[in-house]
Protein backbone atom coordinates (compact mmCIF):
# COMPACT_ATOMS: atom_id res chain seq x y z
CA UNK A 1 0.00 0.00 0.00
CA UNK A 2 2.17 3.10 -1.45
CA UNK A 3 1.16 5.93 -2.91
CA UNK A 4 -1.51 8.72 -2.61
CA UNK A 5 -4.43 5.70 -3.09
CA UNK A 6 -2.17 3.81 -0.39
CA UNK A 7 -2.09 6.97 1.79
CA UNK A 8 -6.38 7.83 1.56
CA UNK A 9 -7.17 4.12 2.49
CA UNK A 10 -4.68 4.08 5.64
CA UNK A 11 -6.94 7.83 6.02
CA UNK A 12 -10.27 6.19 6.67
CA UNK A 13 -9.30 2.55 8.04
CA UNK A 14 -7.03 4.35 10.73
CA UNK A 15 -10.17 6.73 11.53
CA UNK A 16 -12.14 2.99 11.25
CA UNK A 17 -9.75 1.40 14.01
CA UNK A 18 -9.86 4.27 16.14
CA UNK A 19 -13.49 4.93 16.62
CA UNK A 20 -14.74 1.72 16.32
CA UNK A 21 -12.77 -0.48 18.52
CA UNK A 22 -9.59 1.17 20.05
CA UNK A 23 -12.19 4.11 21.64
CA UNK A 24 -14.44 1.25 23.08
CA UNK A 25 -11.57 -0.29 25.32
CA UNK A 26 -11.32 0.70 29.13
CA UNK A 27 -8.51 -0.79 30.60
CA UNK A 28 -8.94 1.99 33.92
CA UNK A 29 -5.84 4.04 34.97
CA UNK A 30 -6.66 6.91 32.54
CA UNK A 31 -5.01 4.51 29.81
CA UNK A 32 -6.33 5.87 26.81
CA UNK A 33 -5.09 3.74 23.68
CA UNK A 34 -4.81 5.96 20.34
CA UNK A 35 -3.60 4.35 17.13
CA UNK A 36 -4.13 7.14 14.39
CA UNK A 37 -1.06 9.14 14.85
CA UNK A 38 0.21 6.28 12.75
CA UNK A 39 -0.80 7.88 9.68
CA UNK A 40 1.68 11.06 9.90
CA UNK A 41 4.60 8.38 9.70
CA UNK A 42 2.75 7.03 6.62
CA UNK A 43 3.41 9.69 4.65
CA UNK A 44 5.71 10.70 2.10
CA UNK A 45 8.96 11.74 3.66
CA UNK A 46 9.14 15.15 1.37
CA UNK A 47 5.45 16.08 1.58
CA UNK A 48 4.49 19.95 1.91
CA UNK A 49 4.43 21.05 5.26
CA UNK A 50 1.40 22.99 4.63
CA UNK A 51 -0.54 19.86 2.86
CA UNK A 52 0.79 17.90 6.37
CA UNK A 53 -0.75 20.66 8.58
CA UNK A 54 -3.93 20.59 6.37
CA UNK A 55 -4.52 16.16 6.60
CA UNK A 56 -3.33 15.86 10.24
CA UNK A 57 -6.40 18.19 10.82
CA UNK A 58 -8.65 16.51 8.59
CA UNK A 59 -7.82 13.64 10.53
CA UNK A 60 -8.17 15.17 14.00
CA UNK A 61 -11.47 16.64 13.09
CA UNK A 62 -12.74 13.33 12.20
CA UNK A 63 -11.54 12.23 15.27
CA UNK A 64 -13.03 14.51 17.40
CA UNK A 65 -16.51 14.33 15.63
CA UNK A 66 -16.44 10.64 16.75
CA UNK A 67 -15.65 10.96 19.88
CA UNK A 68 -17.25 14.38 21.25
CA UNK A 69 -13.75 16.04 22.29
CA UNK A 70 -14.56 19.44 20.42
CA UNK A 71 -11.10 19.82 18.88
CA UNK A 72 -8.54 18.50 21.06
CA UNK A 73 -7.27 15.78 18.83
CA UNK A 74 -7.37 17.76 16.04
CA UNK A 75 -5.22 20.26 18.21
CA UNK A 76 -2.83 17.34 19.32
CA UNK A 77 -2.43 16.18 15.65
CA UNK A 78 -1.62 19.97 14.47
CA UNK A 79 1.53 19.75 17.04
CA UNK A 80 2.61 16.66 15.69
CA UNK A 81 2.69 16.94 12.34
CA UNK A 82 4.49 20.32 13.55
CA UNK A 83 7.13 18.42 14.72
CA UNK A 84 7.45 15.52 12.17
CA UNK A 85 9.69 18.06 10.08
CA UNK A 86 12.17 18.86 12.80
CA UNK A 87 12.19 15.14 14.28
CA UNK A 88 12.92 13.94 11.23
CA UNK A 89 15.60 16.00 10.49
CA UNK A 90 16.70 14.97 14.24
CA UNK A 91 16.93 11.42 13.80
CA UNK A 92 18.48 11.42 10.13
CA UNK A 93 20.41 8.94 8.93
CA UNK A 94 24.25 9.16 7.99
CA UNK A 95 23.11 8.62 4.38
CA UNK A 96 19.86 10.47 4.43
CA UNK A 97 16.05 9.24 3.48
CA UNK A 98 17.03 8.85 -0.06
CA UNK A 99 16.62 5.45 -0.67
CA UNK A 100 13.11 4.74 1.30
CA UNK A 101 9.36 5.74 0.37
CA UNK A 102 7.18 5.57 3.24
CA UNK A 103 8.23 5.23 6.79
CA UNK A 104 7.81 2.03 8.71
CA UNK A 105 9.70 -0.45 11.25
CA UNK A 106 11.14 -2.61 8.41
CA UNK A 107 12.17 0.06 6.01
CA UNK A 108 14.16 2.15 8.84
CA UNK A 109 14.70 -0.14 11.08
CA UNK A 110 13.27 -0.87 14.88
CA UNK A 111 15.47 1.02 16.39
CA UNK A 112 15.02 4.48 14.13
CA UNK A 113 11.35 4.01 14.32
CA UNK A 114 11.08 3.70 18.27
CA UNK A 115 12.99 6.56 18.86
CA UNK A 116 11.15 8.77 15.87
CA UNK A 117 7.62 7.88 16.36
CA UNK A 118 7.93 7.54 20.32
CA UNK A 119 9.21 11.10 20.66
CA UNK A 120 6.29 12.50 18.53
CA UNK A 121 3.76 10.37 20.09
CA UNK A 122 5.01 11.36 23.37
CA UNK A 123 4.80 15.43 22.06
CA UNK A 124 0.85 13.97 20.71
CA UNK A 125 0.11 12.38 23.95
CA UNK A 126 1.71 15.31 26.38
CA UNK A 127 0.10 17.94 24.28
CA UNK A 128 -3.42 16.11 24.19
CA UNK A 129 -3.49 15.33 27.95
CA UNK A 130 -2.37 18.78 28.87
CA UNK A 131 -5.30 20.45 27.31
CA UNK A 132 -8.02 17.77 28.42
CA UNK A 133 -7.54 18.62 32.11
CA UNK A 134 -6.14 21.93 31.42
CA UNK A 135 -5.95 21.76 35.57
CA UNK A 136 -2.12 22.69 37.40
CA UNK A 137 -3.82 21.04 40.53
CA UNK A 138 -3.71 17.48 38.41
CA UNK A 139 -0.34 17.96 37.39
CA UNK A 140 0.39 13.67 39.10
CA UNK A 141 -2.93 12.98 36.87
CA UNK A 142 -1.62 14.26 33.81
CA UNK A 143 1.78 12.64 33.66
CA UNK A 144 0.09 9.01 34.91
CA UNK A 145 -1.98 9.49 32.14
CA UNK A 146 0.62 10.76 29.38
CA UNK A 147 2.44 8.19 30.09
CA UNK A 148 0.72 5.09 30.15
CA UNK A 149 -1.29 5.99 27.38
CA UNK A 150 2.14 6.52 25.11
CA UNK A 151 3.29 3.23 26.27
CA UNK A 152 0.25 1.52 25.43
CA UNK A 153 -0.91 2.97 22.20
CA UNK A 154 2.74 2.51 20.66
CA UNK A 155 2.97 -1.12 21.63
CA UNK A 156 -0.41 -1.26 19.78
CA UNK A 157 1.04 0.92 16.49
CA UNK A 158 3.93 -1.63 16.63
CA UNK A 159 2.14 -4.16 16.27
CA UNK A 160 -0.47 -3.31 13.85
CA UNK A 161 2.71 -2.50 11.40
CA UNK A 162 3.84 -6.48 12.08
CA UNK A 163 0.14 -7.22 11.39
CA UNK A 164 -0.83 -5.27 8.51
CA UNK A 165 2.66 -4.62 6.42
CA UNK A 166 4.84 -7.57 5.42
CA UNK A 167 7.80 -7.58 4.98
CA UNK A 168 7.75 -8.08 1.60
CA UNK A 169 6.13 -5.38 -0.23
CA UNK A 170 7.76 -2.86 2.65
CA UNK A 171 10.84 -3.57 0.60
CA UNK B 1 5.28 47.47 5.39
CA UNK B 2 8.13 45.07 3.44
CA UNK B 3 9.31 43.84 6.70
CA UNK B 4 6.15 43.28 7.77
CA UNK B 5 6.00 40.65 4.99
CA UNK B 6 8.87 39.86 5.05
CA UNK B 7 8.21 38.65 8.22
CA UNK B 8 5.06 36.83 7.54
CA UNK B 9 7.15 34.99 4.66
CA UNK B 10 9.53 34.07 6.86
CA UNK B 11 7.13 32.86 9.45
CA UNK B 12 4.50 31.64 7.13
CA UNK B 13 4.44 27.89 8.57
CA UNK B 14 4.06 28.86 12.09
CA UNK B 15 1.24 31.31 11.39
CA UNK B 16 -0.90 28.72 9.55
CA UNK B 17 -0.10 26.01 12.46
CA UNK B 18 -1.03 29.02 14.98
CA UNK B 19 -3.97 29.53 12.93
CA UNK B 20 -5.45 26.35 12.86
CA UNK B 21 -4.73 26.01 16.71
CA UNK B 22 -6.34 28.94 18.27
CA UNK B 23 -9.58 27.41 16.14
CA UNK B 24 -9.47 23.83 17.99
CA UNK B 25 -8.27 25.32 21.19
CA UNK B 26 -11.22 28.02 21.23
CA UNK B 27 -13.53 25.71 19.86
CA UNK B 28 -13.23 23.25 22.67
CA UNK B 29 -12.69 25.54 25.68
CA UNK B 30 -16.22 27.05 24.36
CA UNK B 31 -17.97 23.98 23.39
CA UNK B 32 -18.86 23.27 26.88
CA UNK B 33 -19.92 26.24 28.03
CA UNK B 34 -22.22 27.21 25.14
CA UNK B 35 -22.82 24.29 22.95
CA UNK B 36 -22.49 25.53 19.51
CA UNK B 37 -24.23 22.76 17.46
CA UNK B 38 -24.47 18.91 16.96
CA UNK B 39 -22.19 19.11 14.01
CA UNK B 40 -19.25 17.74 13.92
CA UNK B 41 -20.17 15.41 16.89
CA UNK B 42 -21.41 11.95 17.15
CA UNK B 43 -25.43 13.21 17.05
CA UNK B 44 -24.61 14.19 13.81
CA UNK B 45 -26.37 12.50 10.99
CA UNK B 46 -23.64 10.65 9.27
CA UNK B 47 -21.69 9.71 12.68
CA UNK B 48 -24.90 8.88 14.61
CA UNK B 49 -25.35 6.14 11.43
CA UNK B 50 -22.45 4.25 11.64
CA UNK B 51 -22.13 4.46 15.59
CA UNK B 52 -26.13 2.84 15.59
CA UNK B 53 -24.99 0.59 12.96
CA UNK B 54 -21.90 -0.50 15.74
CA UNK B 55 -24.26 -0.46 18.32
CA UNK B 56 -26.72 -2.37 16.52
CA UNK B 57 -23.61 -5.19 16.76
CA UNK B 58 -22.49 -4.95 20.07
CA UNK B 59 -26.10 -3.99 21.82
CA UNK B 60 -26.32 -8.27 22.54
CA UNK B 61 -22.97 -8.42 24.65
CA UNK B 62 -24.84 -7.04 27.59
CA UNK B 63 -28.44 -8.52 27.14
CA UNK B 64 -28.76 -10.64 30.31
CA UNK B 65 -27.98 -7.89 32.53
CA UNK B 66 -30.51 -5.50 30.61
CA UNK B 67 -33.06 -7.51 31.15
CA UNK B 68 -33.17 -8.10 34.37
CA UNK B 69 -32.64 -4.97 35.14
CA UNK B 70 -35.87 -3.98 32.99
CA UNK B 71 -37.60 -7.29 34.95
CA UNK B 72 -36.82 -5.57 38.07
CA UNK B 73 -37.80 -2.54 37.29
CA UNK B 74 -41.35 -3.73 35.80
CA UNK B 75 -41.78 -5.94 38.90
CA UNK B 76 -41.59 -2.96 41.47
CA UNK B 77 -44.08 -0.93 39.25
CA UNK B 78 -46.23 -3.79 38.90
CA UNK B 79 -46.38 -3.25 42.95
CA UNK B 80 -47.73 -0.31 42.74
CA UNK B 81 -50.60 -0.83 40.31
CA UNK B 82 -54.15 -0.70 41.72
CA UNK B 83 -55.05 -4.11 40.37
CA UNK B 84 -52.72 -5.64 43.37
CA UNK B 85 -54.73 -3.97 46.07
CA UNK B 86 -57.49 -4.83 47.65
CA UNK B 87 -59.83 -2.46 48.80
CA UNK B 88 -60.79 -2.21 52.67
CA UNK B 89 -63.42 0.33 52.54
CA UNK B 90 -65.93 -0.62 50.30
CA UNK B 91 -68.12 2.16 50.74
CA UNK B 92 -66.18 5.25 50.81
CA UNK B 93 -64.04 6.39 47.73
CA UNK B 94 -64.22 9.12 45.55
CA UNK B 95 -62.39 9.99 42.19
CA UNK B 96 -60.61 13.44 42.11
CA UNK B 97 -59.42 13.53 38.67
CA UNK B 98 -58.62 17.29 39.39
CA UNK B 99 -56.50 16.98 42.19
CA UNK B 100 -53.79 15.60 39.92
CA UNK B 101 -51.93 17.04 36.80
CA UNK B 102 -49.23 15.73 35.13
CA UNK B 103 -45.87 16.86 35.16
CA UNK B 104 -43.63 14.96 33.61
CA UNK B 105 -43.46 12.64 30.56
CA UNK B 106 -41.42 9.97 29.91
CA UNK B 107 -39.41 8.90 26.73
CA UNK B 108 -37.55 5.72 26.56
CA UNK B 109 -34.51 5.74 24.60
CA UNK B 110 -31.34 3.69 23.94
CA UNK B 111 -27.55 4.53 24.10
CA UNK B 112 -25.90 4.10 21.02
CA UNK B 113 -22.60 5.51 21.89
CA UNK B 114 -20.73 6.54 25.46
CA UNK B 115 -17.37 6.92 26.90
CA UNK B 116 -16.05 6.90 30.80
CA UNK B 117 -12.58 7.55 30.61
CA UNK B 118 -12.54 11.31 29.18
CA UNK B 119 -12.21 14.44 31.06
CA UNK B 120 -15.64 15.17 29.96
CA UNK B 121 -17.74 12.34 28.66
CA UNK B 122 -20.80 12.04 26.68
CA UNK B 123 -23.55 9.60 25.54
CA UNK B 124 -25.17 9.57 22.29
CA UNK B 125 -29.20 8.46 22.30
CA UNK B 126 -30.65 7.14 19.16
CA UNK B 127 -33.69 9.63 19.57
CA UNK B 128 -33.48 13.68 19.01
CA UNK B 129 -35.44 16.61 17.90
CA UNK B 130 -38.21 14.08 15.93
CA UNK B 131 -39.33 13.11 19.14
CA UNK B 132 -39.42 16.44 20.68
CA UNK B 133 -36.18 16.28 22.73
CA UNK B 134 -34.56 19.60 23.86
CA UNK B 135 -31.53 20.44 25.23
CA UNK B 136 -31.67 20.82 29.23
CA UNK B 137 -33.81 17.90 29.85
CA UNK B 138 -32.36 15.16 32.13
CA UNK B 139 -31.57 11.42 31.46
CA UNK B 140 -31.94 8.87 34.29
CA UNK B 141 -31.97 5.05 34.30
CA UNK B 142 -33.98 2.79 37.17
CA UNK B 143 -30.51 2.40 38.91
CA UNK B 144 -29.75 6.36 38.87
CA UNK B 145 -29.59 9.46 37.06
CA UNK B 146 -27.37 9.75 34.42
CA UNK B 147 -26.81 13.13 32.84
CA UNK B 148 -28.35 15.90 30.52
CA UNK B 149 -29.04 16.38 27.15
CA UNK B 150 -26.90 18.76 25.73
CA UNK B 151 -27.32 19.28 21.97
CA UNK B 152 -29.41 17.34 19.80
CA UNK B 153 -29.98 16.51 15.98
CA UNK B 154 -33.12 15.31 13.40
CA UNK B 155 -32.65 11.45 14.88
CA UNK B 156 -30.02 11.58 17.60
CA UNK B 157 -29.22 13.25 20.77
CA UNK B 158 -25.81 14.02 22.79
CA UNK B 159 -26.20 13.82 26.65
CA UNK B 160 -23.84 15.17 29.05
CA UNK B 161 -23.15 12.34 31.38
CA UNK B 162 -22.61 13.02 35.34
CA UNK B 163 -18.81 12.46 34.10
CA UNK B 164 -18.19 16.39 33.35
CA UNK B 165 -16.65 18.69 34.75
CA UNK B 166 -19.58 21.18 36.29
CA UNK B 167 -22.28 19.03 35.80
CA UNK B 168 -23.68 20.37 39.23
CA UNK B 169 -26.84 18.26 39.63
CA UNK B 170 -28.65 19.24 42.84
CA UNK B 171 -29.01 16.26 45.38
CA UNK B 172 -30.09 16.24 48.55
CA UNK B 173 -29.31 13.62 51.49
CA UNK B 174 -31.96 11.39 52.58
CA UNK B 175 -32.55 11.56 56.09
CA UNK B 176 -30.41 14.36 57.10
CA UNK B 177 -32.68 16.33 54.66
CA UNK B 178 -29.03 18.30 53.67
CA UNK B 179 -28.37 19.56 49.87
CA UNK B 180 -25.56 20.01 47.80
CA UNK B 181 -24.32 20.00 44.55
CA UNK B 182 -22.75 16.50 42.82
CA UNK B 183 -19.19 16.93 40.98
CA UNK B 184 -16.93 14.55 39.60
CA UNK B 185 -13.04 14.94 39.28
CA UNK B 186 -11.99 13.34 36.21
CA UNK B 187 -10.77 10.04 37.63
CA UNK B 188 -12.99 6.88 39.03
CA UNK B 189 -16.32 6.51 36.43
CA UNK B 190 -18.18 4.91 39.76
CA UNK B 191 -17.10 8.02 42.45
CA UNK B 192 -18.32 11.20 42.49
CA UNK B 193 -18.80 13.76 45.28
CA UNK B 194 -21.30 16.68 46.43
CA UNK B 195 -19.44 20.25 47.55
CA UNK B 196 -21.32 22.69 49.64
CA UNK B 197 -23.09 20.48 52.93
CA UNK B 198 -21.69 22.20 55.69
CA UNK B 199 -19.98 20.40 58.60
CA UNK B 200 -22.61 20.89 61.08
CA UNK B 201 -25.25 18.50 59.74
CA UNK B 202 -25.35 15.59 60.39
CA UNK B 203 -24.69 12.92 57.76
CA UNK B 204 -24.21 8.88 57.85
CA UNK B 205 -22.52 6.53 56.06
CA UNK B 206 -24.32 4.74 53.15
CA UNK B 207 -27.24 7.02 53.32
CA UNK B 208 -29.35 7.27 49.74
CA UNK B 209 -28.98 10.41 47.88
CA UNK B 210 -31.73 11.28 45.66
CA UNK B 211 -32.12 14.22 43.44
CA UNK B 212 -33.64 17.61 44.45
CA UNK B 213 -35.81 18.42 41.58
CA UNK B 214 -34.91 22.38 42.47
CA UNK B 215 -34.23 23.11 39.07
CA UNK B 216 -37.19 21.05 37.44
CA UNK B 217 -34.49 18.99 35.59
CA UNK B 218 -35.02 15.69 37.24
CA UNK B 219 -38.26 15.07 39.17
CA UNK B 220 -37.59 14.88 42.63
CA UNK B 221 -36.78 11.94 44.46
CA UNK B 222 -34.66 9.95 41.87
CA UNK B 223 -31.94 7.67 42.83
CA UNK B 224 -28.46 9.20 42.48
CA UNK B 225 -26.12 6.57 44.85
CA UNK B 226 -25.25 6.05 48.00
CA UNK B 227 -22.59 8.06 50.48
CA UNK B 228 -19.44 5.93 50.47
CA UNK B 229 -17.09 8.18 52.41
CA UNK B 230 -17.09 11.48 54.47
CA UNK B 231 -14.54 13.56 54.74
CA UNK B 232 -13.18 16.88 56.29
CA UNK B 233 -12.12 19.76 54.31
CA UNK B 234 -8.88 21.30 55.54
CA UNK B 235 -9.49 24.72 56.30
CA UNK B 236 -13.42 25.23 55.81
CA UNK B 237 -16.37 24.18 57.35
CA UNK B 238 -17.54 21.59 54.92
CA UNK B 239 -17.84 17.55 54.28
CA UNK B 240 -16.46 16.30 50.94
CA UNK B 241 -19.06 13.67 50.29
CA UNK B 242 -17.96 10.74 47.76
CA UNK B 243 -20.84 9.05 46.37
CA UNK B 244 -21.10 5.64 44.83
CA UNK B 245 -23.00 6.04 41.78
CA UNK B 246 -25.72 3.43 41.56
CA UNK B 247 -25.43 3.21 37.66
CA UNK B 248 -22.38 1.79 36.48
CA UNK B 249 -22.08 3.84 33.25
CA UNK B 250 -19.58 1.57 31.64
CA UNK B 251 -23.12 -0.31 31.06
CA UNK B 252 -25.74 1.93 31.00
CA UNK B 253 -27.60 0.84 27.58
CA UNK B 254 -31.78 1.88 28.35
CA UNK B 255 -32.52 5.18 29.58
CA UNK B 256 -35.28 7.38 30.18
CA UNK B 257 -35.68 11.15 29.02
CA UNK B 258 -37.80 13.58 31.19
CA UNK B 259 -39.91 16.62 30.12
CA UNK B 260 -40.85 18.33 32.94
CA UNK B 261 -44.47 20.20 31.37
CA UNK B 262 -44.10 23.14 33.83
CA UNK B 263 -40.22 24.15 33.46
CA UNK B 264 -41.05 27.27 30.87
CA UNK B 265 -43.04 28.24 33.77
CA UNK B 266 -40.85 27.75 36.31
CA UNK B 267 -37.78 29.35 34.57
CA UNK B 268 -40.37 32.29 33.98
CA UNK B 269 -41.22 32.96 37.24
CA UNK B 270 -37.43 32.88 38.32
CA UNK B 271 -36.43 35.32 35.97
CA UNK B 272 -38.01 37.70 37.37
CA UNK B 273 -38.22 37.62 40.99
CA UNK B 274 -40.54 40.17 42.47
CA UNK B 275 -42.95 40.83 39.95
CA UNK B 276 -46.63 38.87 39.28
Amino acid sequence: MNGIVGNIIQFFLLIAAQVLVFNNIELGFGIMPMVYPLFIMFLPIKINIYILLILSFALGLSIDSFSDTFGIHASAMLIMAYFRPIILKTFEPRDGYEMVESMNTYTMGFKWFVSAFGVLLLIHHTWFFIFEIFNIREIFFILQKTILSTVFSFILCILIQFIFISRRKAR
Amino acid sequence: MRNLFAFFRRFQVFLVFAGLQIFCLSWYFTSLNFPHSQFLSTASVVNGKILETRNSFTKYWNLDGNNKNLQRENISLRNHQPLSFVRLQNQQFKIDDTLYQQQYQYISARVIHSTVNKQNNFFTLDIGKSQNIKPGMGVFTDNGIVGVIYSVSKHYSLVRSLLTENINVDVNIEESGAFGLLKWDGKNPRRGFITGISNDMDVKKWSKVTTRGGSGIFPRGLNVGKIETIETVEGKPIWKIVVLFGEDFRKTQNVYVVRNLFLEEQQKLELKPGQE
